[in-house]
């Protein structure tokens, strides 16, 4: 017996079930197909473009490609401020889980390396709701590490940058510093922002599950990395002369200095120091007091510093000459009914005489015989009252008033630096005059190689002549011979200006200055010093501030390798040294 | 006829495994490359951050007190310095 099945005769196979039922099947299986094919076409063809972006949103992302901020380096390439990594730390509240005991001793060691109060810590992570909460920011990259070796569930950290200032507080003023977004905020880290700060990059990637990069898509924008700048800064004459500015000031219980270093052929910044300063890297508590630039955003009344550019313009034009002779008996002279004083009564002196004892008698004598419109133009052409070219943040231009509004007096008071203002800055620049045979000079804080080319305001023969009485000034019987400094010949003018305080002259407060140049024949640089309330006693500018001038050429001068151009007796002692064999 | 239909299969098989290996060598080699540039910048970082680091370590301050803390040196002034002249003419600074 056959044992298969006869599918036509078998009873139990016999359909009773209508044909429209098995049609019905296919033709809805035949639509089932159908609506497959539809989808795949909407899918492959009509929706194709949101469908690849829908991809995409979920594997493709634009990667930032950060540009390093550039770097800030001294003259001989010395780093003033470079960008490091640095850890920021942050956390969600919510997924920290502090009712654990061992969570909480991990936070209480994070508190410890955090150097943070666990209080404050406390506090930060208690709003619940919020998401994000920063802890600290910039840490140490070190610091980081450990934080992160802690491993505390809700705590992590991102990698910012951060600048380091290498040189502290003796360049503070001059680099400047920036903000926690790198972005910069005083100085020349504010001034060049944009040639440091680069412009970050950006590149399309598809990622896969485990957030490895696998394939680049579309264009990759590299960074474009920040310019590194070269400023005329030279870190050791920076520090030296913030060293010997900050003991001086110290010692003389003064309120505050600036000291500048012009070099006198190219008319570089060498250094450019303030006291009361602070550290770059530890910002908290700063006052404006410190953080003012005084060298360059602060105008005071030169004084007697002023009245080299008063004989210069005498000498100019002819109306005296060195060996001239001035009365300045008795120390006394009356215009339009305001007297000016000398301290002293020097009686008759030479023109030379005038600088080296600074007379106001004799310099306001000499100034009356020139019409105000000429000492003006000398004036402005030495820069007073100009805004300096030097693109620094706040750099002010001090004050000259239109020689049309000048009474008698003011001429007379200008002639020996009242009544007009002046930074420090501008005072060490105006300067390059004398030490640039009567050519005023550009100055720079950028590195240049070029003798710059100045605009005459004197002939070689006036600056010359001014030169010497400079150096007279600063020698035996002059104001100012505290500026004398070892093997090197040195010219300069003290000067001592009250402090104006509100509309009048206060009583016991003044400044001392002094501005000066070594060596003298040919000088190869400018110093210029300003000591702000010195209240330890002594108050004048040949007393306080030719110190620091005497201290700091000296410093600069070997550092450059400038050979003495006086005879020094030598204390070069030959000790016969046994040695040991 | 099949026989040619056959060699096209078999040839379209094999460019199409080749296609696949490529494209797994490519996005590994990619990876690599990824890897090996994230590296070099976080090695040129970690120079920058030495170098700041030496720097750091050689300031003007740190130098002086050093010197003069440790080594008993005493700055120099011209009365200490012998000069001598330099045979290949001046110099320039």
């Amino acid at each position: 017996m056959s044992r298969s099945v006869l599918y036509t005769s078998s009873p139990l196979l016999a359909s009773k079930t209508p044909v429209w039922r098995s049609k019905f099947i296919v033709a809805m299986i035949a639509l089932g197909f159908l609506g497959l094919v539809g989808r795949a076409a909407y899918v492959q063809v009509f929706g194709n473009a949101f469908f690849q972006r829908q991809g995409e949103v979920r594997f493709a992302r634009t990667l930032e490609l950060p540009a390093n901020r550039g770097k800030i380096v001294d003259r001989n390439g010395l780093i003033l401020a470079s960008s490091v990594p640095a850890a920021s730390i942050w956390a969600i509240p919510e997924d920290v889980e502090q009712d654990k005991p061992e969570v909480r001793a991990k936070l209480r060691q994070l508190a410890k390396l955090l150097d943070m109060p666990q209080a404050e810590l406390q506090r930060r992570l208690a709003d619940e709701d919020k998401t994000f909460v920063w802890i600290k920011r910039q840490l140490d990259w070190g610091l980081g590490q450990q934080i992160a070796a802690l491993d505390i569930k809700g705590i992590y950290q991102r990698k910012e940058y951060k600048r380091q200032y290498p040189e502290g507080e003796a360049a503070a003023h001059v680099v400047g510093f920036t903000n926690v977004e790198d972005h910069g905020q005083e100085g020349m880290e504010l001034a060049f922002d944009k040639d440091l700060a680069g412009k970050p990059g950006s590149r399309r990637v598809i990622k896969d599950r485990l957030g490895r990069v696998v394939e680049g898509v579309g264009e990759t924008v590299p960074p474009v990395d920040g310019k590194d700048m070269q400023l005329s800064i030279d870190s050791k004459v920076q520090f030296f002369a913030y060293q010997k500015l900050r003991d001086q000031v110290l010692a003389h219980k003064a309120k505050a200095g600036s000291v500048v270093v012009l070099d006198a052929h190219t008319g570089e910044l060498l250094a450019l120091a303030n006291y009361p300063s602070y550290v770059p890297d530890k910002r908290q508590n700063l006052t404006g007091e410190q953080l003012r630039n005084r060298a360059l955003t602060d105008v005071f009344e030169p004084g007697s510093t002023m009245k080299p550019f008063t004989i210069g313009l005498a000498l100019e034009s002819g109306r005296v000459r060195p060996d001239t002779i001035i009365d300045t008996r008795p120390g006394r002279v009356t215009i339009t009914g305001s007297t000016i004083s000398d301290t002293h009564d020097y009686g008759v002196l030479t023109v030379e005489g005038v600088i080296q004892k600074s007379s106001n008698v004799g310099t306001t004598k000499i100034a009356m015989q020139m019409p105000a419109r000429e000492m003006w133009e000398t004036f402005s052409a030495a820069g007073f009252g100009q805004k300096p070219q030097i693109g620094f943040p706040g750099a002010i231009s001090g004050r000259l008033r239109p020689y049309k509004t000048w009474r008698p007096v003011e001429q007379a008071t200008m002639s020996y630096g009242y009544g007009l203002s002046a930074s420090l800055f501008q005072m060490a620049r105006s300067y390059t005059v004398f030490a640039n045979g009567g050519r005023v000079i550009p100055a720079t804080l950028l590195k240049t190689h070029e003798t710059a080319v100045g605009v005459p305001v004197f002939s070689e023969r006036t600056a010359d002549q001014v030169r010497k009485m400079l150096q007279m000034a600063a020698g035996p019987g002059g104001t100012g011979q505290k500026a004398q400094t070892l093997g090197y010949s040195v010219g300069g003018k003290s000067g001592t200006a009250r402090k104006q305080v509100g509309k009048s002259y206060a009583s016991g407060k003044y400044r001392a200055w002094f501005t000066g140049m070594a060596p003298i024949d040919k000088p190869r640089i400018i110093v210029a010093v300003m000591i702000d309330e010195p209240s330890n006693g002594v108050f004048y500018g040949g007393a306080v501030a030719a110190p620091v001038f005497s201290e700091v050429v000296q410093q600069t001068l070997r550092m450059m390798g400038v050979q003495p151009d006086m005879a020094v007796k030598p204390q070069i002692v030959a000790d016969t040294v046994e040695e040991s064999l | 006829m099949v026989r040619l239909n056959i060699m096209l299969l078999v040839a379209v098989l094999a460019s199409a495994l080749y296609l696949v290996h490529t494209q797994y060598e490519s996005r590994r080699l990619f990876t690599e490359l990824d890897r090996a540039t994230v590296e070099a910048r976080r090695l040129e970082t970690e120079h920058q951050r030495l170098e700041v680091e030496k720097r750091a370590q050689a300031t003007p301050l740190r130098v002086e007190k050093l010197a003069q803390g440790k080594l008993n040196m005493r700055t120099a002034t011209p009365a200490i310095t012998q000069y001598v002249a330099d045979p290949q003419g001046e110099r320039k600074p």
